[in-house]
């Protein structure tokens, strides 16, 4: 029954995340006081000069207000964009590429993005961990010491000078990856499995190095607060080994907090993500994101922004579902 | 038998080192409960741990030791270093805060057993667990349930049968049952005594309350700033104390039909720091003379299996006008 509600408060509050954030990328532009309709004509006017009648002109005016989903009143268009956006998952047609529709750019660059910060996410979540554990249940240890300053040595390093720097050192000097993704497009084979690992290998490294720094200094310092709890002191005075009371006592009940961190950092984690398809141009949502931004392509901005509003609420509501099978207390009454 | 030998504990800290236990010197015969009391910080604990051999930093053993004689291996010599290799095995341990002693996220049944060897038949073993704690009034499904799912009491009994399963010569039990309200604790002690009666090993019971260790104790061990006053037979050292301390501890008990305001024990231990000289106890005894002040009591048997570390042992305390 707990574990029942548990699931239902929580997919109640997916869905409300969800409706929020299509809500506000639906009325914030609206509040601006410009309006692209009418900055798009003026645009068109000073590029033909006075040729446009002005029937023509209005005819032109309600063609774009279709075109944009801008017809009738704010109520009218909000219906309308949830119908579209939510139902049929349609955001119009690219402004700069026209006619292609935005959800065909958007399902190419998808995968890119979600590939790279799942695997990279996941393993600097392991290793900052890992290293974090080590650290906090050996704190005498000259290792574990060692381990704890890289961290504090790199999670201040704001990512894009971490990013440069190893692009710098690994792609420029070094020349081991490229220093931009080049992938042609085609079927699945061997190879381009093997052309995608060698041009994400550089930018999900970036994303690691700059993560676990910070994985390691929470875990750490969860690893040595929980080591004084009464049932890891307990288990020591059972004569339990160190090394199962490292797995079973300290990281089984240290790593809790860490799961509901990582649900929480992940919307900082597309953030960086944005900025290492930009370093890399790789062909992800970010690097869309950009273009769009660079040409004035609403529709396509507003497919990417509600793709990572998605993407984000659904990692995070996927690490919800993950945390009964962890936390027993949850799952059980 | 547990023979304590002149027996120094101190613990490190940044001041320097203090001696939280300071020269108890005393034989706790087998098969009894033992009750040990005294004020917070008077090392009752400390004692406990070293007995244990949880002799971890800070804490550590400064001189003498503890020879521990267990009824059927009388030809291995076990010291507190060696003592780790027994523990729940030959002698348990239910800590103070028992209640937060399960890991929360792991079931009860993997606990029971974690600190047996690999190649123990744990399968077979928690099959006799399983029995064994029904004589202790638990469901057998409670060694399949998670901590949260058992109420206080339960959890308490659980520890009980964790620290009794295996039989152990020594049973070490840090105020278990402190947690718990009044109903709740006398179950758990009437457990403790029954198993104790049927497997007779060795039980040593700290607790504050003098009312429990009346109920339970076959001998009691009074401490005083990190020493040893008196220790014998409960009934002796309630009826008939040798030590002013204990007297005075007796005497703030209540009793049934008494509406007497109860004469508390004033004044506070002396601080560790200082430098002690004579019996420490000498600034709150009603009985304290120069002598006290300068020379030590030595801790001697003043009756047969009764010691008592005082220069007056058994004298009358003077009458003290009840405040109004």
């Amino acid at each position: 029954m707990k574990l029942l509600q548990y699931l239902g408060s929580r997919f109640v509050a997916y869905i409300a995340v969800l409706f929020i954030g299509v809500t506000i990328t639906f009325f914030l532009p609206r509040l601006m006081p410009s309006d692209p309709i009418e900055g798009y004509i003026a645009q068109m006017q000073n590029q033909a000069g006075q040729t446009i009648t002005p029937e023509a002109m209005d005819e032109l005016r309600v063609q774009l207000r279709r075109l944009y989903g801008l017809e009738g009143s704010l109520v009218e268009q909000y219906i309308n964009y949830i119908n579209k956006v939510v139902l049929q998952f349609d955001f119009g047609p690219s402004l700069y590429s026209y006619p292609r529709p935005v959800a065909e750019f958007i399902w190419t660059a998808l995968p890119w993005t979600l590939g790279l910060l799942g695997v990279s996410i996941v393993i600097s979540w392991i290793i900052g961990n890992f290293i974090g554990l080590l650290a906090g249940f050996f704190h005498n240890s000259r290792f574990a010491t060692t381990l704890e300053v890289v961290g504090v040595v790199i999670y201040p390093i704001p990512y894009y000078i971490l990013a440069l720097l190893l692009i710098l050192q690994f792609a420029y000097i070094w020349q081991w990856f490229p220093l931009s993704t080049t992938i042609r497009p085609g079927p699945l084979t061997w190879e381009k499995v093997n052309a995608i690992i060698y041009n994400s290998f550089l930018p999900a490294m970036t994303l690691i190095i700059a993560g676990f720094g910070w994985n390691i200094l929470s875990m750490k310092a969860l690893a040595f607060a929980t080591k004084e709890e009464p049932y890891v002191v307990f288990a020591r005075l059972k004569g339990v080994k160190p090394r199962r009371i490292m797995t079973r006592y300290v990281f089984r009940n240290a790593t809790l907090p860490q799961i509901t961190a990582l649900a929480l950092s992940i919307g900082t984690i597309f953030n960086g993500a944005l900025l290492t398809e930009i370093l890399f141009s790789y062909p992800g949502l970010g690097l869309l994101m950009r273009t769009a931004i660079g040409s004035g392509d609403f529709n396509l901005m507003y497919g990417t922004i509600i793709v990572s509003i998605v993407s984000v609420a659904t990692a995070a509501f996927f690490i919800d579902l993950i945390y009964p099978l962890i936390d027993p207390r949850i799952r059980l009454r | 038998m547990i023979r304590l030998n002149q027996l120094v504990a101190t613990y490190t800290t940044v001041r320097g080192t203090v001696k939280a236990v300071d020269g108890v010197d005393l034989e706790i015969p087998s098969g009894n409960i033992v009750g040990i009391a005294g004020e917070s910080g008077c090392g009752k604990t400390t004692l406990l741990k070293v007995i244990y051999g949880d002799l971890v930093y800070p804490l550590a053993l400064d001189s003498g030791g503890v020879d521990y004689v267990f009824a059927d291996d009388d030809r291995q010599e076990v010291t507190t270093e060696t003592i780790q290799q027994y523990w729940f095995k030959r002698i348990s341990y239910i800590p103070q805060s028992s209640m937060s002693s399960l890991n929360p996220v792991v079931k009860i049944r993997k606990q029971f057993v974690d600190f047996l060897e690999p190649k123990a038949n744990k399968e077979e073993t928690l099959d006799r667990v399983r029995q064994f704690i029904r004589q202790l009034d638990l469901p057998a499904e409670a060694l399949d349930s998670y901590p949260h799912q058992l109420s206080g009491g339960m959890r308490q009994r659980m520890m009980v049968a964790l620290a009794t399963f295996f039989q152990p010569d020594i049973i070490l039990a840090d105020e278990p049952t402190t947690a718990l309200d009044v109903v709740v604790q006398k179950g758990i002690l009437l457990l403790l005594v029954r198993l104790q009666r049927q497997m007779q090993n060795t039980v040593l019971f700290v607790s504050h309350d003098m009312g429990v260790h009346y109920q339970i104790s076959h001998r009691m061990l009074i401490m005083y700033a990190a020493k040893a006053v008196e220790f014998g037979e409960s009934a002796e050292v309630f009826s008939a104390p040798l030590h002013p301390y204990t007297r005075m501890l007796i005497d703030s008990l209540p009793n049934i039909g008494d509406d007497h305001m109860r004469q508390g024990v004033s004044g506070r231990p002396p601080s560790l720091w200082d430098d002690l000289r004579g019996c420490r106890f000498a600034a709150r005894c009603p009985l304290a003379t120069q002598r006290c002040r300068d020379e030590e009591p030595a801790f001697i048997e003043h009756r047969p299996n009764h010691f008592a570390a005082c220069h007056y042992a058994g004298d009358e305390l003077p009458k003290v006008e009840p405040s109004a």
